[in-house]
């Protein structure tokens, strides 16, 4: 029986490869499903994926300029990623459209920016890695760079949390005390485009925002408070990412979809059964009986 | 003198003029009510004096600092589905002087309670705001207000689709600030409302402000007052806003 569990769950992390998958997934699931939950609660759950293509060009010019370096990469991913950010938010500020529709603008010429320059510059394979990562390739550089974003991510979101959390519930009240709600906001879409950069090498442009998204998503089905939303989210983050590495080495699948469809099967799950709002707890729901009245 | 204080004050909306030379000073520790028609400039004045607009000619002189500045807009930007509870929403009134960072403690709780029994919402604590009536989302926002020792407060139209009972508490509570100093700011439609609340009245009208005083408007009423008939009910009052 040990034996059985050792080498179900133990021995495929005696890979080096294996073992900095594990723990640069970990970083990630830190770091990145507080900021999918406060993207989903300021109805920004969409917001995550446009950013992901921002970061495309940007990581598309980092490749053709120096090679495959994750640096360059990162480096030109995070920048194209704010240049979109800054670029959306001062169209929308100046048109008084909503920001999603400059945002759904600037993503759509990123992406298509970033796939014709894959193009020119490399083959199909660059393309493939670049879209979807591959977390099993993830050396000592890249692994220090995902845990140094992610560390960095936590603390200042940290710093901001509670700016942030006044400026999702009463945008008006922050404004008052002559905080720039606009500066929160800005340092909140940093710290998602960080955290996407951080995830393109593991999962992939596209992927990385799965991370982000679906255990926030899922704890929405269990917690109705902020801090039950965050720490649940980190442990489904993670329960996806080590349960989708050991998937994806013994069925031989690829990593990135493993751990994406593990957090998604965890998320329809969590939709028929979970304890708010799902497919049960409507079935189930009887109408409450009047709380006696509080003598005042 | 008084802490705010308007010098030939006007404002601009979107290129418009709502506002032109208006003068004077709002008493300390008394309830200044701001009336006039739909379009006569009272948002506007108020978000003049939060220093959310502009004057484009003229200025405004608050000696109010900022984190002791309160407002409650008639529209509110409340998002009701946030997670948050009554009191988590009445402790964020201590962090604009308190600091974004540090931590809540012991007598920051014990005053957030006093409030809440205060405004009658002890057993609504944890009650999340998206399960409140309009009356109790209304006594929770003035617990956040209460929280922040608000030493001037801008409110618009405070009592619009608020129960009865809400009302007289709120009255209560507006009334004990205002003798404790705070500088009261008002918004009102009502002429009922007018005469129990306001010491002094601002009447805005066409782009121009007249200072003058309750008994003078409940005499000549003018445009933009109504008077509410006390069997008309209040509409919708309690109904939970899902």
């Amino acid at each position: 029986m040990l034996e059985l569990l050792n080498s179900l769950f133990i021995a495929p992390f005696d890979y080096g490869f294996m073992q900095r998958a594990l723990v640069a997934g970990l970083a990630l699931s830190l770091a990145a499903p507080a900021l999918g939950v406060f993207l989903m609660l300021r109805g920004m759950s969409l917001i995550g994926d446009a950013m992901a293509h921002a970061i495309l060009p940007g990581v598309a010019l980092g490749f053709l300029m120096a090679g495959f370096s994750l640096p360059a990469m990162s480096l030109g991913g995070i920048l194209s990623g704010l240049l979109v950010a800054g670029l959306a938010g001062s169209v929308s500020h100046m048109s008084g459209h909503r920001e999603d529709s400059a945002m759904a603008s600037f993503f759509l010429i990123s992406l298509a920016a970033g796939v014709m320059l894959v193009s020119l510059g490399g083959s199909s394979v660059d393309l493939t890695h670049v879209l979807f990562g591959s977390i099993l390739a993830v050396d000592s550089t890249a692994l220090i760079l995902i845990a140094a974003i992610s560390t960095m991510i936590v603390v200042v979101l940290a710093i901001v949390f509670r700016a942030l959390v006044v400026e999702c519930l009463d945008p008006l009240f922050l404004r008052g005390q002559g905080m720039a709600g606009g500066l929160v906001h800005g340092i909140f879409l940093g710290l998602v485009v960080l955290n996407l950069t951080a995830g393109f090498q593991t999962l992939g442009t596209l992927m990385a925002v799965g991370l982000m998204m679906l255990p926030a998503t899922t704890a929405r089905f269990w917690s109705k408070r902020l801090e039950g939303l965050i720490g649940l989210g980190i442990l489904l983050a993670m329960f996806a990412t080590s349960g989708g590495l050991l998937l994806s080495y013994h069925l031989e699948l690829p990593s990135g979809p493993s751990i994406i469809l593990l957090a998604g099967a965890c998320y329809v799950f969590s939709a028929l059964l979970g304890r708010y709002n799902s497919l049960l707890a409507k079935l189930r729901r009887r109408d409450a009986p009047l709380e006696p009245r509080a003598a005042e | 003198m008084a802490r705010l204080a308007l010098h030939d004050l006007s404002l601009a909306q979107g290129g418009r003029t709502v506002l032109e030379h208006v003068e004077g000073q709002f008493p300390d520790g008394a309830i200044t009510a701001l009336i006039g028609p739909n379009g006569a400039g009272k948002s506007t004045l108020i978000q003049g004096i939060m220093g959310l607009l502009k004057p484009s000619q003229g200025r405004i002189e608050c000696a109010v600092p900022r984190e002791r500045r309160a407002w409650l807009p008639q529209q509110l930007a409340l998002d009701l589905s946030f997670p948050m509870s009554v009191e988590e929403l009445v402790m964020t009134g201590t962090w604009p002087s308190h600091g974004a960072l540090k931590g809540y403690c012991g007598p920051h709780y014990r005053k957030a309670r006093e409030v809440m029994a205060r405004l009658g919402i002890s057993h609504l604590a944890h009650r999340p705001l998206g399960e409140l009536s309009g009356g109790q989302r209304q006594r929770a926002l003035f617990g956040r207000t209460l929280m922040q020792e608000a030493e001037l407060l801008l409110l618009d139209e405070p009592f619009a689709n608020v129960d009865i009972e809400t009302v007289e508490v709120l009255t209560g509570v507006l009334r004990d600030m205002a003798d404790q100093g705070t500088t009261i700011i008002v918004v009102l439609h009502d002429l009922d409302q007018l005469t129990r609340l306001a010491d002094e009245v601002l009447l805005l009208d066409n782009g121009h402000a007249r200072w003058t005083t309750p008994q003078a408007v409940i005499d000549q009423p003018t445009r933009g007052t109504r008077r509410v008939s006390p069997f008309m009910p209040t509409q919708d009052a309690d109904t939970p806003h899902a």
